[in-house]
């Protein structure tokens, strides 16, 4: 049905064209060569193509100059046929000087037809008559987006890398990760509550599961709650949020289990206290003075609560390992406790704890995105830099500008 | 023993009954100072079918006493004292490592905490670690309980829990002990000696568990806190059961302890002793170094904490075949500086195993043997290193700059830009045909850094000098400065690493005997004559990317003195890095043996002594 309304719209405006075109183009023929204050010759041969591998949004036209052409502009206008075969009015899309005769209409719609029209435009602003595209336009859909191309070779890049690194870690090579000094401190801070005889505690922040920072928070309680199985150790979960709670449950459960000592698990040690924030840091805060845990992990989201727990915790002689990305916790974290992991080694630590080919790979072909990344930053600082020292006047400081702009708008919009 | 007065005494006797030899040295007041004058030595006598450890002393002291012409011994064939004329001697003093030495267990809670305090109190005390039992040792109780059954201790420190802190998984681990009844190395009579060094609370549930084949020694707790070490009480406790068990019921030592004058120590409980006296003294860093037949033993004393270990495996006969496993033949061979035979280096190595009192025949063949030495010292300072370490399980006091540079507790406390002297004992290192081997042999395995004196144990004395630093340490450190030690000079190393050929550091040295100054590229070593008892200043400026002491590319200036080597400006670099290639390690290798005139031709044929 679409492609016989569409057949309808093109006929209709084929017998519209060869109504008004022809005289026009007559017209044009006849018409005098541009002098001052005549109508200038109209430009001829107006064709329109589409523009391969873009979203279907562009038109590129061209057309022949008139004889004289000398001094000349052209403007482009666009119509847009309605899909009833009515018409719209000439748009402007742009004025273009006589020494281009093509030019790539932008900002169409794929669905849609369009006409376009070319008129040569004196010095004094006299136009001549109109040079129309024979038959509508309709602009194509390409499957590959060609001015994308850049994202397509960053997305091989990084996935190649990880690919790449992942491979070289399944094949028995070492990737070395550099220490983390809050995850290596894991074993001595559970030791040390096992000489005192006293618990660990263990806070997954007050974010509930959907939170990136809790679900690491979670993975690293993984290694605590092995390690004090090993060492035959308590560790106590109070949790914000139920859903925590459970996931907590059943990942501590999993951790004696693989600990070979399923027997010591106590469900009851990991349970849910209170949604509201500062009920839950009373809590900590009264439980942390009364039991007095020799080693307290704070690994999850955190806000205005990070330094009341951490100073609580230096208070009662505790060794503390904090973990959290948000930026505005992490100075209290490292004033106040003993080892904090630090944005990025706070998601790492799961590939660290961990020391699979698969996670150790992947983080590895991250890093090297990241690499990347700055790489692209300090050019682009650079080029910026000296695009100004140079100044836009200067070939080298117009090309660095351009440059800066390019990346600027195209590639990181 | 009697009391003793210390201004009185001229003549000192003192032996080191060792497990094949049994030393003996004499100190004399001469003008005034103590000197060590004579030695003498003969086999050790504890075995059958002597049984009596007195003899090798009595046959050693009659060699003593026919060198200084000073009777020792009467006719009954006891020591003489006190002095009257030229008789006898004011003191006698023994150490003792016949049989094998003091050999322990430890047991604590945790194996990185309170065990590894229980392993310094014991290694610190002299004895050999058998094992550590710990409850995070990764072992089931059973197997825990096997091999406790399995070994046969002289005693065992048990520790764990802080004070007023865990008290289950102490009294666990006594209910491991209990049951597996270990068994001593001497005597049918014998009860166990087990020190508890561990949590006060835990006390009273400990005595419990054990019955009365155990002797139960309580002591003060080695962690009371895990913030601070207190290892002197269980130190003191191991050294009175050394001497009421199990000197007791070894052949012929509750004769030689009614002898002595001061408390028979383990032998490296008293080289401990001596090392750490001279450090507290001179307030210096040192590392000792004693390199066996079988056992490697290393000594630090690093800002007043002292530290020993024991390498089991490392050594230079029995435990040859392990250090060549250990360390990769190829890691061996670097040092050698011409091809050898593979096959002919593998019967080498174990000729050497099955017949241990061999000496090289040949310079090939000393050589290689110094190359193995330098692996195995290089192996035993790096356990060394892991096991001198800061306490682990103590609360850190951060401040916001700690951001990016976060340490944990356990980092090596051994900092070899802090060392001042490297001692050198053992037969490889002591009885090299020349100093300069063993000058060489310390650095290439040790790595000092900055400025370190080179020094060795001339005949083995410190044993000797650190029971005698209990009874007399005027004599003991007078007797160490003059006698005991054979400096070699000095090391000045820069730490870092270079492009070979470029420029590491320029020196200006002036001094009575020696005035020079240049460059020395990376990649180069060079050896200036420094004699014994000389001293220069010495000017070092490192370029960017070496620190001689004073950071990097910054200048220092250090007093420093000779030695029968002398001063040895080494910019190779820290660490050691040499070529992988072998025949570019060769030709390195090679260089520098000749620049340090380490095998001259003269002596082509040269025999170890």
């Amino acid at each position: 049905m679409n492609v016989l309304k569409r057949n309808l719209v093109t006929v209709l405006a084929a017998v519209l064209l060869s109504l008004t075109v022809p005289v026009a183009a007559q017209d044009e023929a006849e018409t005098p060569g541009s002098a001052d204050g005549a109508v200038p010759s109209p430009p001829s041969n107006v064709t329109a193509e589409d523009v391969p591998w873009d979203k279907g949004d562009g038109a590129k036209l061209t057309w022949d100059a008139p004889a004289e052409a000398e001094g000349l502009r052209y403007r482009i206008e666009k119509k847009e046929l309605a899909e009833d075969g009515g018409e719209a009015e000439w748009k402007f899309v742009d004025l273009v000087t006589d020494e281009q005769t093509t030019f790539t209409a932008k900002e169409l719609d794929h669905t849609r037809q369009y006409l376009f029209r070319v008129q040569s435009m004196a010095e004094d602003g006299t136009l001549s008559q109109p040079a129309v595209l024979p038959s509508a336009f309709q602009s194509e859909r390409q499957l590959f987006f060609g001015s994308r191309l850049y994202l397509l070779i960053i997305v091989l890049v990084f996935c190649g890398s990880v690919v790449y690194w992942i491979r070289h870690a399944r094949s028995g090579k070492e990737i070395k990760v550099r220490q983390i000094a809050g995850l290596e401190a894991v074993d001595e801070a559970v030791g040390r509550a096992t000489e005192m005889g006293r618990p660990c505690l263990f806070v997954p922040g007050i974010q509930d599961i959907n939170e990136i920072q809790t679900i690491a928070g979670i993975t690293i309680l993984s290694r605590v709650a092995k390690t004090a199985a090993e060492y035959d150790a308590k560790v106590e979960v109070p949790t914000a949020r139920s859903l925590v709670m459970t996931t907590a449950r059943e990942t501590v459960q999993a951790a004696y289990l693989s600990a070979g000592r399923p027997e010591a698990y106590n469900q009851d040690l990991i349970y849910y206290v209170t949604d509201e924030q500062f009920g839950y840091v009373a809590y900590l805060q009264g439980m942390m003075v009364r039991e007095k845990p020799a080693a307290c992990f704070y690994m999850g989201a955190f806000y205005a609560e990070s330094l009341i727990l951490a100073e609580t915790g230096n208070g009662i002689g505790a060794i503390q390992i904090a973990g959290t990305a948000m930026p505005a916790q992490l100075p209290f974290f490292v004033a106040a406790c003993d080892y904090t992991l630090i944005g990025e080694e706070f998601f790492a630590a799961s590939a660290y704890l961990s020391g699979s080919p698969e996670e150790l790979g992947s983080l590895k072909g991250q890093d090297v995105g990241k690499v990347i990344v700055a790489i692209g930053l300090i050019i682009g600082v650079l080029m910026f830099t000296f695009g100004n020292i140079f100044g836009a006047g200067t070939p080298i400081g117009a090309w660095l500008l351009m440059a800066v702009n390019y990346l600027k708008n195209v590639i990181l919009t | 023993m009697t009391s003793i007065d210390l201004d009185t005494i001229n003549v000192i006797l003192a032996t080191d009954c060792g497990s094949t030899t049994t030393k003996a040295i004499l100190i004399q007041k001469v003008d005034g100072e103590y000197r060590q004058t004579h030695r003498g030595e003969a086999p050790t006598t504890v075995e059958e079918p002597f049984a009596d450890v007195t003899m090798g002393v009595i046959n050693a002291v009659t060699e003593i006493q026919e060198l200084a012409d000073r009777k020792l011994v009467d006719d009954d064939g006891n020591l003489i004292r006190p002095t009257s004329g030229s008789e006898g001697c004011d003191i006698y003093i023994s150490t003792s490592s016949a049989g094998g030495g003091l050999q322990m267990m430890v047991a604590g809670v945790i194996a990185e905490m309170t065990a590894a305090s229980a392993k310094r109190a014991a290694l610190g005390a002299g004895a050999i670690v058998m094992d550590v039992i710990a409850s995070n040792d990764k072992r089931r109780p059973h197997e825990q309980i096997q091999r406790i059954r399995a070994l046969r201790p002289d005693m065992i420190l048990l520790s764990g829990g802080t004070d007023g802190g865990n008290t289950t998984q102490v009294v666990q681990i006594a209910e491991l002990i209990a049951p597996a009844k270990p068994q001593p190395r001497f005597g049918k009579e014998y009860r166990m000696p087990l020190i508890f060094a561990g949590n006060i609370d835990a006390g009273p549930l400990i005595e419990d568990v054990f019955d009365e084949s155990i002797e139960l020694m309580k002591v003060e707790n080695l962690r009371p806190v895990l913030e601070r070490e207190n290892l002197g009480p269980a130190r003191d406790a191991i050294h009175d059961l050394f001497l009421e068990h199990v000197m007791a019921h070894a052949p012929g030592y509750d004769k030689l302890m009614g002898w002595t004058d001061a408390p028979i120590m383990p032998t490296p409980g008293a080289v401990g002793n001596i090392l750490q006296r001279i450090a507290d003294q001179q307030n210096i860093n040192v590392v000792g170094v004693d390199i066996g037949g079988a056992t490697t033993d290393v000594f630090s004393v690093f800002e007043k904490t002292f530290n020993r270990t024991v390498s089991a495996n490392l050594g230079m006969s029995y435990s040859i075949s392990n250090v060549c496993a250990e360390a990769g033949m190829a890691n061996v061979l670097r040092w050698v500086h011409f091809d050898m035979d593979e096959r002919e280096l593998r019967n080498r190595v174990k000729n050497k195993m099955i017949r241990p009192t061999t000496i090289p025949q040949s310079k090939e063949a000393l050589i290689f043997e110094q190359g193995v030495a330098r692996e195995a010292l290089r192996l035993a300072y790096i356990q060394h290193k892991e096991f001198a370490t800061t306490l682990k399980g103590v609360q850190q006091q951060r401040t916001v700059g700690d951001t990016f540079s976060q340490e944990i507790g356990g980092q090596t406390i051994v900092n070899n830009m802090t060392l001042n002297l490297l001692v050198a004992s053992g037969g490889v290192l002591s009885h090299a045909p020349r100093m300069h081997q063993t000058a060489m042999m310390l650095i290439d395995a040790f790595e000092p850094e900055g400025f370190t004196r080179l020094a060795k144990d001339s005949i083995f004395m410190m044993p000797h000098l650190g029971v005698l630093a209990e009874v007399h340490t005027r004599a003991a450190v007078e007797v160490f400065a003059r006698d005991c030690l054979i400096y070699l000079g000095t090391n000045v190393a820069p730490k870092g690493l270079g492009k070979a050929n470029k420029p590491c550091f320029n020196y200006e040295i002036r001094g009575a005997t020696l005035n020079e100054s240049g460059t020395i590229n990376f990649g180069e070593i060079k050896l200036l004559p420094l004699g014994p008892g000389e001293s220069a200043e010495v000017v070092i400026e490192p370029v960017r990317g070496f620190d001689c002491g004073a950071g990097s590319g910054k200048r220092i200036e250090r007093t420093v003195h000779g030695g029968t080597v002398g001063l040895v400006l080494d910019g190779r670099g820290r660490p050691l890095q040499l070529p992988e290639d072998r025949v570019t390690c060769q030709k390195t290798v090679g260089q520098w043996v000749d620049t340090l005139e380490l095998y001259p031709a003269a002596e082509r044929d040269a025999v170890a002594v």
